[in-house]
């Protein structure tokens, strides 16, 4: 191992836990000029980091200009699965994210969602680390050994 | 992954996409799921869990089927 590659998994460490504190402690993933502030860090040096980050599957960047999409099970972005949980909002990129923001949590939370077929609101409540309410089912359309192929759909 | 109202919505939803259906989970397996696979993802001495970690965490709610197979 060379020694920049050894400064650079340092680096992706220290972002790792910077992303995943700010994205569980406020709502939001912060993208890398944040990040680099925060860290005191270059931001073509955070930039390096998340693309280890993600390579490792640790988190995902957005495929067009290399922002994180999700920090999962934190969404970026606003989507159709949103987590109230310890008075701030999350999103999930999908359910089995949503379920895992209360769990990455571990807090109570509601989680609304759709039907993926029809759009009928739908809603889960985990609490005292069960899930205590919910209704319908999940549908995993790709199997397990290729969720990575495409982590957009599964 | 998607939340259906029922088994029906996921069959409409897969022919509409002309997909075949895919794997079903109640719920509780899904949070089972979801909190064996996410609960220390924000700890700072989080790791990735080895592929027979994994391999037991889906074992242990039932998921064992050939959908479920993480070695190719």
């Amino acid at each position: 191992m060379t020694e920049h590659e050894t400064d650079l998994d340092a680096i992706a460490r220290d972002v790792r836990i910077h992303v995943f504190n700010e994205a569980a402690t406020t709502g939001r993933v912060p993208q890398a000029p944040a990040i680099a502030q925060a860290l005191g860090r270059s931001e073509a040096d955070v930039r390096a980091a998340l693309h280890t980050l993600a390579a490792a599957k640790v988190l995902i960047l957005a495929p067009n200009d290399g922002n994180i999409w999700a920090a999962n099970p934190f969404c970026a972005v606003p989507s159709g699965f949103r987590v109230a949980a310890a008075g701030k909002h999350y999103w999930g990129i999908c359910i089995w994210d949503a379920l895992g923001v209360a769990a990455a949590l571990g807090s109570d939370a509601v989680i609304t969602a759709s039907c993926g077929d029809c759009g009928t609101s739908m809603s889960l409540e985990v609490r005292d680390g069960q899930l205590s309410r919910g209704e319908g089912i999940v549908h995993f359309a790709i199997p397990a050994h290729h969720w990575w192929d495409n982590i957009g759909f599964t | 992954m998607l939340l259906f109202r029922d088994e029906e919505h996921v069959d409409r939803w897969c022919a509409a996409r002309d997909l075949p259906r895919g794997a079903i989970l109640t719920l509780e397996q899904t949070w089972r799921l979801a909190d064996g696979w996410y609960r220390n993802k924000v700890k700072s001495d989080w790791r990735r869990h080895t592929l027979e970690e994994t391999e037991s965490l889906l074992g242990s709610i039932g998921l064992t089927d050939p959908f479920w197979n993480l070695r190719g």
